[in-house]
């Protein structure tokens, strides 16, 4: 193994690291607000996706520009299946049915896609995808540092709103403590919603980050929901820095662990460090006591 | 006359038997109420089974398409031996047990003059086998993994120029041609696990290696991979002389790009499939230079009978021929080759064995240029490579048919 190859290793696991960090956040926080587990998420991550690849085979337009529409359009349709359809589901049951729930939504996504753009694989075409500049010898892709950028730019956004807003605070109050934040006047109910709302927002950033740099295909979310899963759980359920933080920490392993496993067998680092947290250290390493109510 | 299909007994299973036996008890009463199915003495029929829904219907529709025109291309010109052809053709769904009791039925009910082959390695093997059973002639557009040929099967041919490991023949021949100063001394190799994939790849590097070119790198990676740049950072770090990839289309694309994002630049860049299609150089922002692919069919290979081909299927479709299609029109050319020679078009054992044998031991001329088998049914030309030069991917080998000169080393991307 050679020094040039560890460094552009890290440097791909970092920028990695970033995009699952950005898409790992949406997860915990539908958990922190609502107790959702949210399979469905990464089908929104392949529909923005989809909308970024479609935006620019239309428009031939730069896809970044298609975050101006799918944001907005992600955070109503947060804001509306929250409303209309999870909050609907019988809170002692929640968590269970919200995975079956969820499961649905994902399957639809996913059929939708598929009849639309058929199971064709799709890459969006940029001038500038195969640019990359020199650090150290290492290469950086140019594609790879924007969605890192994004990335980092989306995390930093959500951590001020939730720690400098009166809306951050309503939110962090929902997490907390449900009745005591409706006894403080807070519209709890409104409030999850918006919470979803952002989630999904962060799918939206996410995909078109992820549409950059790869191909796509509707079943694609399959691939990402368990490793995003992993990774929440990992951080500690509920909690936004843990996620990110354990994003970064199994982008780089995983990235490190191809040079001498290959790339099918990296990929089990997610399994092996979820069974490994699972068994020690139940509520994850960063969060919360979120996990220990379950 | 006809005769009925009653095949050897010692050549098959007993519930094979049984099968039969049961499927030409309802072949006989469906003859009872129906008028006999089957060509009379002025038609020969065709018994096809494709994969038209499902997994393969993509594929399966332009066979289907290629078969149609090459069966209009003949009755146009006077039919086979004077005859007119029909094509029989059942949907399989993409199901090898459905395939299964097609070419029963086929060959039982419907009583087909002659039958070809469906698409794709895990269709033709198991229709490959019914065909045996009942001692018919089985040739086949598209099942070129190794295990199709290692069957036992004595009665298939594969109508297309090569099989899998001999994709990039003409390539290893050439490099290991090179003066020993000048030609790439390491080699990098990417496959997505898939037979087909492998297969090419592989076969280029068992010929390097015995040639002494040195393998130092050899990644494998799932069919669904998206993300190539951990193995693209390893290929760029063994700086090997030249890089193949055993892709089909979008693993192919994406790990050009890794390679190129990583500036990795190698003086010879080999991928299967992905290169000769359509969209290949906008989905890598054009950086194509001197990428090298080979290929089964071009419409630009100068054989008469594909300029024939080309000419008659563009004026019906409107647009060019694909490797599909001309598959198809390849493997009808071959039966009518055989059928023309021996003169007979009949499903009874003694003409299909004729048909067999001169197949065995004759060359047929064919769209994808001159084609003969080995005893398994393997097919002996190679592949054409081609080279993306400036812009446009052209015929570089063999050096007959070339349309411009091979690149190499290869400028960079």
């Amino acid at each position: 193994m050679s020094g040039p190859l560890l460094l552009q290793s890290l440097i791909l696991g970092l920028l990695l690291g970033g995009l699952y960090a950005l898409l790992a956040a949406g997860l915990t926080l539908y958990f922190g607000v609502m107790r959702v587990v949210m399979i469905a998420h990464s089908a929104f991550l392949i529909l923005a996706a989809y909308l970024a690849w479609f935006f620019t085979a239309q428009t031939g337009l730069d896809p970044l520009l298609s975050l101006v529409i799918t944001v907005p359009l992600f955070f109503a349709a947060g804001y509306g299946m929250q409303r209309a359809l999870l909050s609907r589901l019988r809170p002692a049951t929640l968590t269970m049915m919200s995975v079956l729930l969820t499961f649905a939504i994902a399957l639809i996504i996913e059929g939708g896609l598929g009849y639309l753009f058929s199971g064709t694989q799709r890459r969006i075409q940029l001038g500038y995808s195969s640019a990359s500049l020199e650090l150290w010898g290492a290469r950086i892709a140019v594609v790879k540092l924007v969605a890192f950028g994004l990335a980092a730019v989306s995390l930093l956004a959500l951590y001020l709103l939730l720690k400098k807003t009166r809306f951050g605070q309503a939110l962090r109050a929902t997490i907390q403590h449900r009745e005591a934040a409706q006894l403080l006047g807070i519209d709890t109910d409104r409030i999850a919603g918006f919470g979803f709302g952002l989630g999904l927002a962060t799918a939206a950033v996410g995909g078109t980050a992820l549409a950059l740099d790869a191909t796509i295909y509707p079943s694609l979310h399959w691939h990402w929901i368990g490793p995003l899963m992993a990774i929440i759980v990992i951080g500690g359920l509920g909690s936004i820095p843990g996620a990110a933080i354990a994003a970064i920490l199994l982008g780089v392993t995983q990235s490190l662990l191809q040079i001498p496993m290959g790339t099918t067998w990296a990929q089990t680092v997610f399994y092996l460090a979820l069974f490994a947290t699972l068994m020690f250290r139940p509520q994850g390493f960063f969060g919360g006591r979120l996990a220990q109510r379950f | 006359m006809r005769f009925t299909k009653t095949p050897t007994a010692s050549k098959r299973s007993r519930a094979t038997l049984a099968a039969a036996a049961a499927v030409t008890l309802a072949s006989t009463l469906a003859a009872c109420g129906a008028a006999e199915e089957g060509g009379g003495d002025d038609e020969i029929v065709i018994g096809i089974s494709l994969p038209l829904t499902g997994d393969f219907s993509e594929p399966g529709k332009g066979i289907q398409r290629g078969y149609e025109a090459w069966a209009e291309y003949v009755n146009a010109n006077g039919g086979l031996l004077g005859r007119d052809v029909r094509l029989e053709m059942l949907d399989d769904q993409s199901s090898a047990e459905r395939v299964a009791a097609d070419y029963e039925k086929l060959i039982n009910q419907e009583q087909v003059d002659l039958v070809v082959g469906p698409f794709s390695t895990r269709l033709v093997i198991p229709a490959a086998q019914v065909a045996q059973d009942y001692g018919f002639l089985f040739v086949e557009p598209a099942g070129a993994a190794p295990e199709v040929f290692e069957e036992g099967f004595d009665n298939l041919f594969y109508a297309a120029p090569a099989v899998a490991n001999d994709h990039y023949k003409l390539l290893a021949e050439h490099i290991l041609a090179m003066p020993e100063n000048e030609r790439p001394k390491t080699a990098a190799y990417a496959s997505m696990d898939d037979p087909f994939a492998q297969g090419t790849a592989y076969g280029l590097k068992d010929a390097l290696e015995e040639g002494g070119v040195k393998t130092v790198a050899d990644e494998v990676y799932p069919p669904n991979t998206t993300d190539f740049s951990g193995i693209a950072a390893k290929i760029a770090d063994s700086k090997a002389d030249m890089v193949v990839g055993g892709s089909q289309y979008q693993d192919g694309v994406n790990l050009i790009v890794a390679l190129q994002q990583l500036n990795y630049q190698p003086k010879l860049a080999a991928f299967s499939t992905a290169p000769t299609e359509t969209e290949f150089a906008k989905a890598i922002g054009d950086k194509t230079q001197g990428i090298i692919a080979p290929t089964g069919y071009t419409t630009k290979a100068a054989y008469p009978e594909n300029q024939e081909f080309v000419k008659f299927y563009e004026e019906k479709h409107g647009e060019a021929p694909g490797e599909d299609e001309a598959n198809a029109w390849t493997t009808g050319q071959v039966v009518a080759a055989a059928v023309e020679a021996v003169e007979c078009a009949e499903p009874d054992p003694e003409c299909q064995s004729k048909l067999i044998d001169w197949l065995h031991e004759n060359e047929v001329e064919t769209v994808v240029g001159p084609l003969s088998w080995d005893d398994k049914g393997r097919p002996q030309s190679a592949h054409m490579i081609q080279q993306w030069v400036d812009g446009e991917i052209k015929i570089v080998l063999p050096e007959d048919q070339a349309e411009a000169e091979f690149v190499f080393p290869k400028p960079a991307w």
